[in-house]
């Protein structure tokens, strides 16, 4: 369990392209073929910001040395708000 | 409140669900599963090897018995080299790797053993199997920065096993 975003939390995801300026630390929402819908933060992306290498705070998280970088086209969106369940 | 009303919101128009971690239980690896399933794999070679001295017994009962040490050897060889195959694969990551170089080696003789062990009954192949786990539970807990102790198994057939020092 991600210490940082707990069972039935919400968080709210930007989607507009030109307001979205990721951040090595940001969150994002990305959809993975075998996992299905993720939520990670980004630990490195590559120059032309396609590629991006996500981790977890767990140190047991699953991250981006299993599962690959996240490409664009795969993210959902940037979280920009996070509520929390308490 | 902001939560409260996000909440009653998805009671009536669920929003979508995005996992924050993805393996359940997320970090809970032990290599001690492994290692029992090695272990009994060599007491049903134990158990075999003592039906078979047996004169008194009926052939009925011999077939009986014997099935039975067969089924259960055959599966914990199965059951020890899936509990590693599931650390190694998602547990084990790159720098664990590239700290212990001898770690793909050491899996891939493990799978090899636990395949043998299901061919044969030759007791040293058994024992083989189990230090090959051995082994690799020692690595794991290195990983973790966890020293260990070796001590026999405190039930038949009382072969070393590696436990970590908690």
């Amino acid at each position: 369990m991600s210490p940082e975003i707990r069972e039935g939390d919400f968080v709210v995801i930007s989607k507009i392209p030109f307001l979205i300026d990721f951040c090595v630390g940001d969150s994002i929402v990305f959809h993975h073929p075998q996992y299905g819908t993720l939520i990670k933060r980004i630990e490195k992306l590559d120059d032309q910001r396609q590629l991006f290498w996500v981790g977890g705070i767990h140190p047991d998280s699953l991250d981006s040395h299993k599962i690959g970088p996240v490409r664009e086209n795969q993210i959902y969106g940037k979280v920009i708000w996070h509520i929390r369940r308490s | 409140m902001f939560y409260r009303l996000l909440d009653w919101i998805d009671r009536i128009i669920p929003f979508a669900r995005a996992q924050a971690h993805c393996d359940i239980p997320c970090g809970i690896y032990d290599p001690i599963t492994a290692q029992i399933a090695a272990l009994t794999v060599v007491r049903m070679m134990d158990l075999m090897k003592d039906l078979d001295s047996k004169a008194e017994i009926s052939k009925l009962d011999y077939h009986n018995s014997m099935s039975r040490y067969i089924a259960v050897k055959e599966e914990h060889a199965e059951k020890a080299k899936h509990e590693v195959r599931v650390i190694w694969g998602d547990y084990f990551k790159a720098q664990h790797l590239d700290k212990f170089p001898q770690t793909n080696e050491l899996v891939h003789k493990i799978m090899e053993l636990g395949s043998k062990v299901r061919q044969t009954t030759d007791r040293q192949i058994g024992e083989q199997f189990v230090e090959a786990v051995n082994e690799f539970a020692q690595i794991f807990w290195e990983t973790k920065g966890i020293a260990t102790k070796r001590a026999k198994a405190p039930y038949a057939p009382a072969l070393e096993l590696v436990y970590p020092l908690l």
